[in-house]
């Protein structure tokens, strides 16, 4: 009975009347009708709203500046591998390149390519480009005093077990560093600006490839892989103004990258859950905020002579290039991090550093060039773009300290050292 | 008479009657099960006595050493101590004091890098037979004014080697202070060395860490010496210009030290009666290519196991700046005393607790420090000067007002003005 009287009330309300209908049908004709893009539910307990929520996290993170973007990308913390720039494993290298999608070209890039001759032929040439013969004999003569300021001058007790590298070639390099770095000022303007870190952190987050979660809760759900570096070089020189990059960006195309289809753990590598952190050495406020060079020093317990001692030579030169892959990919990123760049905003421009790892006597050579950071599974697909490092073989700096003197100095490796200290924007 | 002798007896007899197991013993009410004895503060449980060993003469003690197990009745049997044949240092049991071959009857006052002397810098004066003198000299004050622009955007960059320390060198939300002080150090000694383009001199310099300090003196009756690794020190190849002229230096002479009669000069430096007489080393070798010391920089509170009041670290940078000195003209001028050096040797000093300096100079006019007259040594002496007023993450509110805001507050250039002409001082 209520039914029925109601509907008659009711009918003014749902029908229009004519008065209304009058400009209906012109407005109409003009106007697009603007309804909001058909999207699926952003609560939904649905695939479709799992992707939803994805992407608006992805907007979201697009949209924030630098400093936020950071907090954002590290915030939710997730069991993930942590990388050791040095490692133990063995063939470390090759999973290293795995990881962060980094093509290695031995030998140094066309900069220095002409002072890697010299360094064949050290009698032929003599000089270096940008400096003079006689600012090369200074850097020469400071380089033998730093040598035998430790080595010889200093009277020391016999080090701690396994501290012989931190407590002598520790002093030496930063020695070595800070006087390069003052003397070659005078050449290389930046190096003015630049600032100078002993012991600084290093530090990188990111993800690459996924798995199939075999077992638990989570069971036959794609989750990423989580990758962390926590680096601490001997020194870094961090400048205000980016380096210049090896070559352009479209040359990395061609560049193989090794394919590595185990999972990370049979490296070994093993899964922490922590606080992630993307950090080059100082926080964003600092003007001084691209890498120049980072200096590392190797630690007993992987030195050349013990290696051997292990029947484990060959591994030598693997460890200095997974360290050199490993530190210079967490520094450069974090540096494209910094500038805003990130999985889903590729770096518009390469971002460089470079890398001198040393033991006090044998001195290796990287470059590294960031092309990319897009390295996710989502991000990576039919991405041609490659990081690529350039490194030489350790070279021999001088043979021995005999009688106070530096016996065997090479100038080929000084030569090289004062190239990679002058290279400037 | 009879009846209270027998309620006595009685007496004794209802308090056997009340114990069937004899009287308590009086320790009994002490015990207390729930806590140890310990806690309880019971005093420990008394172990008898070592029999006393009687040696007869002419009797034969029998033991049941043959035996093998013990035997009541019997003595037990004495070993000779077993001496290993081979070395072992865990074990090693040095030989008593006064068999050292280095035992001497005249006792060492070693002052080292954790000695906290009670009377601080006046203390120090003492020992060193030196005339303080508060402000730095006129040399320096003059390179100071000078140097207020010497560096690209000076006033800048210093403001972001603190903030660096302070507040962008970890990921952590504010560095430790043991981190940010050596931080800082660093910091300003780069930014201090990137003026080598302008002064070439600056290139005739290295830095020494660790290094170990070996100097001896006497002073009246007592044998002084200063031993220990610790700052960080500037080498130079040139030897740093006077201070004083001859004529200031002549008038030292009239100034009477300072004493502290109760208290003894030797108070707090460490004692010893093993050590070797005559040491002097500079830590270095003799042919060394920086043989003059030029700046010491100290730092505070990186010792964990040691922390001194500002009064005894100043102290310490005074007496470590004069063992660098004392050394170095033992180099020079041979081991013997001199009354006056032909050329007195300067010594600077910079401590630093990572917001408040200490500037010294030392300048090693006399060795003859034995009697308290003659030529006396001169210390310049600027203390407790801030390079900043407050770092602050977070700013200090106080009944809803902000008093400090957060960043950093109070940068004072003349702090880094005296810091940067300490470092180029002798190469300008």
């Amino acid at each position: 009975m209520a039914a029925r009287t109601r509907l008659p009330l009711l009918l003014s309300r749902n029908l229009p009347l004519y008065k209304h209908h009058k400009q209906a049908h012109t407005e109409a004709s003009v106007k697009e009708p603007a309804y909001p893009p058909i999207v699926p539910s952003l609560t939904a307990k649905s695939k479709s709203a799992r992707r939803r929520q994805a992407e608006e996290q992805i907007k979201k993170i697009c949209a924030s500046t630098v400093e936020e973007k950071l907090s954002l990308i590290t915030r939710v913390q997730w069991m993930k591998f942590v990388v050791y720039p040095q490692t133990f494993a063995r063939n470390a290298d090759r999973w290293y390149q795995h990881f962060t999608k980094t093509a290695y070209i031995p030998g140094l890039p066309d900069k220095f390519s002409l002072d890697e001759r010299g360094s064949e032929q050290t009698t032929v040439q003599t000089t270096v480009p940008g400096i003079g013969d006689e600012a090369f004999a200074d850097i020469r003569s400071l380089v033998t005093n730093v040598i035998l300021q430790e080595r010889w001058y200093t009277k020391k007790r016999k080090t701690f077990l396994f501290r012989a590298q931190e407590q002598t070639f520790g002093p030496l390099l930063r020695n070595l560093v800070a006087g390069l770095t003052h003397s070659l000022a005078k050449y290389n303007p930046q190096l003015l600006l630049c600032s100078l870190d002993f012991d600084p952190q290093v530090h990188f987050y990111w993800r690459r490839g996924q798995r199939i979660i075999p077992k638990g809760h989570r069971k036959g759900r794609q989750e990423p892989t989580r990758f962390q570096i926590d680096d601490c070089p001997h020194s870094q020189i961090r400048i205000p103004q980016q380096l210049k990059q090896f070559t352009p960006l479209e040359d990395s195309y061609a560049a193989e990258v090794p394919e590595v289809t185990y999972a990370p753990n049979l490296l070994p590598l093993f899964r922490r859950q922590y606080d992630n952190n993307i950090f080059t050495g100082s926080k964003l406020p600092d003007p001084a905020r691209y890498g120049h060079t980072q200096f590392h020093l190797v630690p007993d317990r992987y030195h050349r002579d013990r290696m051997e001692r292990l029947k484990q030579s060959d591994q030598v030169e693997v460890f200095l290039r997974a360290n050199g892959i490993a530190s210079l990919f967490a520094w450069t990123g974090a540096q494209a991090m910094y500038q805003g760049f990130w999985d889903r905003e590729d770096v518009t421009r390469p971002f460089v550093s470079q890398a001198v790892i040393t033991d006090g006597k044998y001195f290796s050579f990287f470059c590294y060039q960031l092309n990319t950071v897009a390295l996710s599974v989502e991000a990576d697909s039919d991405n041609p773009r490659k990081n690529l490092i350039w490194g030489t073989e350790s070279l021999k700096l001088y043979d021995g300290v005999e009688d106070g003197k530096v016996v065997g100095l090479n100038d080929g490796v000084l030569k090289l050292l004062v190239q990679f200290l002058l290279n400037q924007p | 008479m009879a009846a209270p002798l027998l309620s006595l007896k009685m007496s004794a007899a209802a308090v056997k009657g009340f114990y069937p197991h004899g009287a308590p013993c009086n320790l009994l009410p002490r015990r207390c099960f729930g806590v140890s004895g310990r806690m309880s503060a019971k005093s420990a449980h008394e172990r008898p006595k070592p029999r006393e060993r009687v040696e007869i003469p002419g009797l034969e003690m029998i033991t049941y050493d043959k035996r093998m197990h013990y035997v009541p009745g019997l003595a037990k049997p004495v070993y000779k101590r077993w001496e290993r044949d081979y070395k072992d240092p865990r074990f090693y049991v040095s030989p008593p004091v006064r068999e050292m071959p280095l035992y001497k009857e005249k006792p060492c006052y070693i002052f080292n890098q954790r000695t906290s002397a009670l009377e601080g810098v006046r203390q120090a004066l003492w020992l060193t037979k030196s005339k303080l003198i508060s402000g730095l000299p006129p040399q320096l004050l003059s390179l100071a004014n000078g140097c207020t622009n010497q560096i690209l955007d000076q006033h800048e960059r210093v403001q972001n080697a603190i903030k660096h320390a302070r507040f962008w060198d970890t990921t952590e939300e504010r560095p430790g202070k043991k981190k940010y002080s050596n931080k800082l150090l660093y910091n300003l000694l780069h930014l201090c060395a990137t003026l080598q383009s302008h002064h070439p001199g600056l290139g005739r310099r290295i830095f020494a860490e660790k290094y170990s300090l070996a100097a001896t003196w006497s002073r009246g009756q007592d044998l002084f010496q200063i031993r220990g690794q610790n700052c960080i020190l500037h080498n130079c190849m040139d030897p740093l210009p006077e201070l004083s002229g001859n004529q200031e230096v002549a008038d030292t002479e009239n100034y009477v030290l300072e004493t502290f009669y109760p208290v003894s000069p030797t108070i707090d430096l460490q004692k010893v009666q093993v050590y070797q007489e005559e040491m002097y080393s500079t830590g270095f070798a003799v042919d060394y290519v920086y043989p003059h010391p030029h700046t010491l920089y100290f730092l505070e509170g990186v010792d964990d196991d040691c922390k001194l009041q500002p009064e005894q670290f100043r102290a310490k940078m005074l007496m470590f700046t004069f063992g660098n000195a004392l050394a170095c003209a033992h180099k020079l001028y041979g081991t013997q005393s001199q009354q006056i050096l032909d050329r007195p040797i300067i010594v600077q000093a910079v401590g630093t607790n990572g917001r408040i300096f200490q500037f010294l100079v030392f300048q090693l006019n006399t060795t003859k420090l034995a009697e308290d007259d003659g030529i006396k040594n001169q210390v310049w002496l600027e203390e407790d000067i801030q390079l900043y007023d407050f770092a602050k993450v977070r700013p200090l509110i106080k009944k809803k007002e902000i008093m400090v805001p957060a960043g950093l507050s109070g940068y004072k250039p003349e702090t880094f003005n005296k810091f940067l002409a300490f470092y180029i001082h002798g190469a300008v």
